[in-house]
């Protein structure tokens, strides 16, 4: 978090994003229609809650009167009625809200990946995919949930218990009054619980998390697991965690069955004093079986919503918890962004200026790069070369933007980059970076990735440049052969050149190949550089490689290490000055020599190019 | 969208996730239930005094009714012995003592209420505890190249929430199920019992709600079949855009991205939406089956009352016992949902389990007298006999299909000689160690450790033998010293102490604020290459395997490290059968016997000197190497 605190803030981060609850309330104006019927139905339904018990009462006094049957069976036909409509109000109620929640989960989950769009690699790296995808789903679920049943209950069960006390006292206000008793401590129930709920919960979060991750370093590290047998000190591990989730869960299991254990007794209470004042009062002839029957209903009635009230506490407590983590994502401002000094231009011709550039990934770490100066102009190929972790991916991931570039240190055709639209920045670039992404879509929507449309032709064109045009009919559907991870896998060649291929396909002015080629073998690079000395022409492009034979054509070399720029020049001119690049060239020229001398003592020398 | 893979790939999917439930799936999950099964015996038998006790409430309140009735009301109906069972004792207050009563019920049904829950719940928790147990054995079982094609986020899944989901349904799917069915049979049966005829005019309704029911089921169904099947894509579609995010951006793909992302929300909204129908249409036509089956009750009980055959307290228990009776319907649709996710975490848990080792041992491996290495004896480099002959027979390997990684590749290592393998990227010299170390095997051919084939032989056996450094150190969470000794109970502190100051790893650890005791940041993040070396030979030394497998790290490491990673790297080599995969001059030259890779193939062996002579490959890279490297050495 502290990256993007430490970047140049764009205007978006400016604005006070708003927060938790208040971030919810705009959706909940936004879908003020719905939720208003919603109320509304709550509202009707509420008075039809009340009027049951009391038609009921109403029936059994026309028995106890000895009123005719005619009577009792009309007044029956009303209880039915009243029902009736009972039921269709709390359809309404229950469909109004509920969609209302699944709409603002909607609008929300929408939001979130905009804005997860948005966010700079720099975030990528600080979050784990599982978290990202927990806080889009789960915590998004947790967030509906406290809308849905939970707006539902919070605004239905007041207005339930107004409508029954009313009720009830408008009958026998002394009963009425000595039956509610109970149920204040509800509240303190509630209280309680939710402490050790919310308790319990976040230990059983927090154990399935230790028991995922000693799974996981058990795989991560599982050529040591097997080669030492150490497997069943690594169970013993995992058994351990096991356990601990274990105790974690019956903990949890124990209060969230303790709750409504706890609060049946509310009920349990006010209909034993309607039992025995009631009782007395009727022996008296101070009130009806009627009455008795409609206060033993309204106490029944009352059971449910107050039971849900506890489950609505737990749901609330999670909904916040979760809007926390959603706002944790969407508080995150997007630190690569349009800035209102931006420059329209159109598209780059493709010159590159670093000066004195400095970048680190985090405050209080290293600095990546220090210090870069570099000029690489129009239509010429630069090779970027060092030791692994010199900076060279980092140098490469400026210039799209990919990462937030200090002010006034990375000039493009003569602009600070940040001046640039992004969108016309990223139109001009193309970029192949080292891990072979495919989506999950077929082989040639993946090539078209970066056009408008599925165009067959640029299609084809960039995947012939790309040496992959070949490799298609052995393909199960050919084009259509469906990669990425619920794909075919292709092997590490294959991938690269169909990355190769996306980038191509989009004829960029700045063409940024990152270490590329390393797992092509030799005869296909060889191939592919044919293609590519056409492809450069007219173009700005960078390779980055820690292999002297992919730059050494380029026509200026820059040599990293460490973070500094510390050579730069042509092929020949770095070999001269016997420095870092001389000597990667010579201990590579030992690997080329020994190939070559291998494969000249295998006999095969003269099949390879 | 239209590839003929995606649309086979969305009816698996489908297929997967529609069924609730599955005889098969039940069956399987027994396995894991059955050492839990008196628990489960218990929970149903707890199910009788629960119904009583939910029985009782209402009869007591009728009690008390009929009793402050009974100076007016005409005739005791005909169940009067089970309203005397609540007849006070001596001369306590009638009501009192049926209230009193109706609380002690009332608690009594809370408190097994309680316990029913708990002891179900517990029951799943100790049944899901043990298959998460057998999933990890099971994945810790499986051979190394399953790793390569199977995602970790997607197996730690199968053993949390695949796991949860299962848990779930014990709590809130098929036991609950079970016990509001044998409720709902008991409710029918006493209600019918109390009064046959109110009991059949007031079920009137049912059948009208079994339809409905049955009605419903099958479009609730159809609907979550769709949730399901749309939330996986929301799913797949976040993974794959948060970790292709790059890409996304760079090809400026955000505003396509959104449309498709906001349209495969939007189907899901929508197949909320038929479900929220459903469930809502569900619970209030039980809900109003309810009130008339209510309005129906008093409307004919009403006549039964006037005429005399029934107490107004018993339409008191009607209304009561015909509520119990319609509440479990109500969360139907949920319970439905429960189940369907938990026989799909079920199926993914299964598919894992079905995954078959690939690497086994034998039923009954040779039984080989072997002298077994101690931490303390490596064994000694001594007589002729001694066991560490290691042979490759014309091994053929591939990771992947015909992709020949070996070719026809023989090698021996005499016990005690101490090999290297030289060779470019990609000659396969990983390979090799890794099939010396059974973590593959090979596709033809054999290897054999003393004339064993590595197939005879136990892994836990073969493995305790080897002594194992790969380039990349893996550190665990955990101390310094655990991370030498692997929780091995055999390698107690005075080894790991013993194997860090042989290889001089103890004077990098003892800088360490609590020493061998420091617990390691991160996986050992905050230690650097050489460090890392240092303490995968001390581990390799605490182990006291006999035969060395040594893949030298190529990483540069500072001057004062490299010295200890060399004098290390030097006591490692003592006294043992190794074969190295070297990439410094210096280790070459402290081995017996080098062998040039080439694709695959081993083009030249011999001693330093004897391959000098020859003047092959191997004469041309030491030259260059020399010429090359020597400067830089030295300077190192």
């Amino acid at each position: 978090m502290s990256a993007a605190a430490e970047a140049p803030t764009g205007a978006a981060a400016a604005e006070a994003a708003p927060r938790g609850f208040a971030r919810l309330l705009g959706y909940l104006r936004h879908n003020r229609g719905t939720y208003l019927l919603g109320a509304l139905a709550t509202l009707c339904y509420a008075a039809s809650f009340a009027a049951v018990p009391v038609l009921v009462g109403w029936a059994i006094q026309a028995l106890e009167q000895g009123l005719s049957q005619a009577e009792v069976v009309r007044r029956c036909a009303l209880l039915a009625a009243a029902t009736g409509a009972r039921g269709a109000l709390r359809f309404s109620s229950r469909t109004l809200l509920f969609n209302g929640a699944r709409q603002i989960e909607y609008e929300l989950r929408n939001d979130l990946f905009a804005h997860l769009q948005r966010l700079p690699q720099s975030f990528f790296q600080r979050w784990r995919t599982g978290d990202l995808m927990s806080r889009c789903i789960n915590d998004l679920a947790s967030v509906r949930l406290m809308l849905g049943p939970g707006v539902l209950s919070v605004v239905q069960t007041p207005i339930l218990y107004l409508f029954v006390i009313g009720a009830m006292v408008s009958l026998n206000p002394l009963l009425a009054g000595l039956v509610l008793l109970p149920y204040p401590a509800f509240l303190w129930i509630a209280r309680s619980f939710g402490r050790s709920m919310h308790r319990g919960n976040l230990d059983v979060q927090e154990g399935l998390a230790a028991l995922g991750s000693q799974l996981q370093e058990t795989i991560s590290g599982i050529s040591v697991v097997k080669t030492y047998a150490m497997e069943p000190a690594a169970s013993a591990r995992f058994d351990a965690a096991n356990e601990r989730l274990f105790a974690a869960q019956l903990g949890l299991i124990r209060v969230n069955s303790a709750m409504p254990a706890i609060t049946s007794m509310l009920p349990a209470a006010a209909t034993w004093i309607v039992l025995y004042v009631g009782g007395h009062l009727i022996a008296e002839g101070r009130m009806s079986v009627a009455e008795f029957f409609t206060f033993a209903m309204f106490i029944y009635e009352l059971t449910f919503p107050t039971f849900i009230m506890g489950w609505v506490f737990a749901l609330v407590q999670r909904g916040r918890a979760a809007l926390q983590r959603i706002d944790e994502v969407l508080g995150t401002a997007p630190s690569i962004a349009d800035r209102p000094d931006v420059v329209a231009r159109g598209p780059l011709r493709g010159e590159i200026e670093f000066r004195r550039l400095s970048f680190r990934y985090d405050a209080g770490r290293e600095p990546a790069l220090r210090d870069v100066s570099l000029h690489v102009p129009a239509g010429s190929v630069l090779g970027i070369v060092g030791p692994i972790g010199a900076g060279k991916t980092t140098l490469a991931s400026l210039i799209p933007r990919l990462l937030e570039v200090p002010d006034g240190q990375l000039f493009l055709d003569g602009v600070d980059i940040n001046r640039i639209p992004l969108r016309t920045l990223r139109s001009s670039i193309a970029m192949v970076p080292q891990d072979g992404f495919l989506f999950s879509m077929s082989l040639a929507e993946n090539v078209a990735y970066g056009l408008p449309s599925l165009d067959r032709e640029r299609v084809i064109e960039a995947a012939t440049r790309a040496q992959l045009a070949k490799d298609v009919a052995e393909l199960p559907h050919g084009w259509e052969t469906l990669v990425g991870e619920r794909g075919i896998m292709l092997s590490g060649g294959q991938r690269q050149r169909t990355t190769l291929a996306r980038a191509l396909a989009l004829r960029p002015s700045i063409l940024i190949l990152d270490d590329t080629l390393a797992s092509v073998d030799a005869e296909t690079e060889a191939a592919i550089r044919q293609e590519l000395r056409q492809v450069f022409a007219g173009r700005t492009v960078l390779v980055i490689s820690h292999r002297i034979a992919s730059v050494c054509e380029a026509d200026r070399i820059a040599v990293l290490d460490d973070g500094r720029l510390v050579e730069s020049g042509s092929h020949l001119e770095l070999l001269a000055r016997g420095g870092l690049y001389a000597r990667l060239a010579s201990e590579q020229a030992l690997d080329d020599e020994l190939v070559e001398a291998l494969d000249h003592l295998a006999g095969d020398g003269t099949a390879r190019t | 969208m239209s590839g003929p893979a995606r649309a086979q790939d969305s009816l698996h999917e489908e297929e997967a996730l529609g069924k609730a439930y599955d005889a098969r799936l039940m069956a399987r999950l027994w396995r894991w239930v059955a050492p839990y099964r008196w628990q489960v015996v218990a929970t149903l038998l707890l199910t009788a005094p629960l119904f009583l006790l939910e029985l009782a409430p209402a009869w007591i309140v009728k009690s008390g009714l009929d009793r402050v009735q009974r100076d007016g009301a005409a005739g005791e109906p005909g169940m009067g012995w089970l309203d005397r069972l609540f007849d006070p004792p001596g001369s306590i207050d009638g009501l009192a003592w049926l209230a009193g009563l109706y609380l002690l019920a009332m608690a009594g049904n809370a408190t097994l209420q309680f316990v029913h829950t708990v002891l179900m719940a517990r029951t799943g928790q100790s049944a899901m505890r043990d298959l998460r147990r057998d999933v990890y054995q099971h994945i810790q079982g499986l051979h190394l190249g399953f790793f390569d094609r199977y995602p970790v986020g997607r197996l730690v899944t199968r053993a949390t929430n695949d796991v949860e989901n299962v848990s779930e349904m014990f709590s809130a799917g098929i036991v609950a199920l079970v016990t509001d069915v044998l409720k709902m049979i008991g409710f029918a049966v006493v209600l019918f019992l109390v009064d046959a005829r109110l009991a059949l005019v007031a079920f009137l309704v049912v059948p009208v709600l079994a339809v409905c029911a049955v009605l419903f089921r099958a479009r609730i169904r159809a609907a979550f079949r769709l949730i399901r099947v749309r939330i996986a894509r929301i799913n797949a579609m976040i993974q794959e855009s948060v970790t292709g995010m790059k890409i996304v951006q760079l090809f400026r793909r955000e505003a396509r991205n959104q449309r498709d992302f906001e349209a495969l929300n939007a189907a899901h909204r929508d197949a909320w939406s038929q479900s929220i129908r459903y469930d809502a249409a569900l619970f209030a036509v039980v809900e109003v089956a309810n009130g008339i089956s209510i309005a129906v009750i008093v409307g004919y009980g009403a006549s039964l009352v006037s005429g005399g055959a029934m107490t107004i307290g018993t339409l008191y228990v009607f209304i009561d016992w015909m509520r119990r009776f319609f509440l479990p319907l109500r969360d139907l649709s949920a319970k439905y949902s429960v189940m369907q996710s938990a026989m799909a975490s079920c199926e993914r848990i299964f598919q894992i389990l079905d995954t078959a080792p690939a690497i086994q041992d034998r039923e009954r491996p040779v039984d080989r007298a072997r002298p077994v290495s101690t931490p303390e004896a490596p064994p000694r480099r001594a007589g002729g006999d001694r066991p560490g002959e290691i042979v490759f027979d014309r091994v053929w390997f591939a990771y992947q299909g015909e992709d020949w990684v070996l070719r026809d590749f023989s090698l021996r290592v005499a016990p005690g000689e101490r090999a290297a393998l030289v060779g470019a990227t990609g000659a396969g010299k990983t390979s090799v160690i890794k099939l010396l170390a059974r973590l593959y095997e090979p596709t033809r051919g054999c290897i054999r450790l003393d004339g064993v084939d590595l197939r005879e032989i136990p892994q836990r056996e073969l493995r305790r033998r080897i002594a194992m450094v790969l380039q990349d150190v893996f550190l665990f969470s955990g101390s310094i010293a655990w991370n030498i000794a692997l929780g091995r109970p055999d390698v107690d502190r005075r080894a790991v102490v013993r194997a860090a100051r042989m290889v001089e790893a103890h004077r990098i650890i003892e800088r360490l604020p609590q020493g061998f005791d420091s617990e390691l940041r991160e996986r050992g993040g905050d230690l650097s290459a050489g460090q890392r070396q240092l303490l995968s030979f001390a581990r390799a030394i605490a182990h006291g395997g006999d035969l060395l497998i040594l893949d030298e790290a190529t990483s540069s490491v500072d001057a004062e490290t490299e010295l200890l990673v060399q004098r290390g790297l030097h006591a490692l080599l003592a006294e043992r059968t190794a074969i190295v995969i070297a990439h410094r001059l210096s280790t070459i030259q402290d081995v017996d016997t080098i062998h040039v890779l080439h694709k695959g193939r081993c083009v030249e062996s011999g001693s330093h000197a004897e391959l000098l002579a020859r003047r092959g490959a191997y004469w041309r890279l030491y030259r260059l190497q020399f010429e090359h490297a020597a400067p830089a050495l030295a300077a190192g």
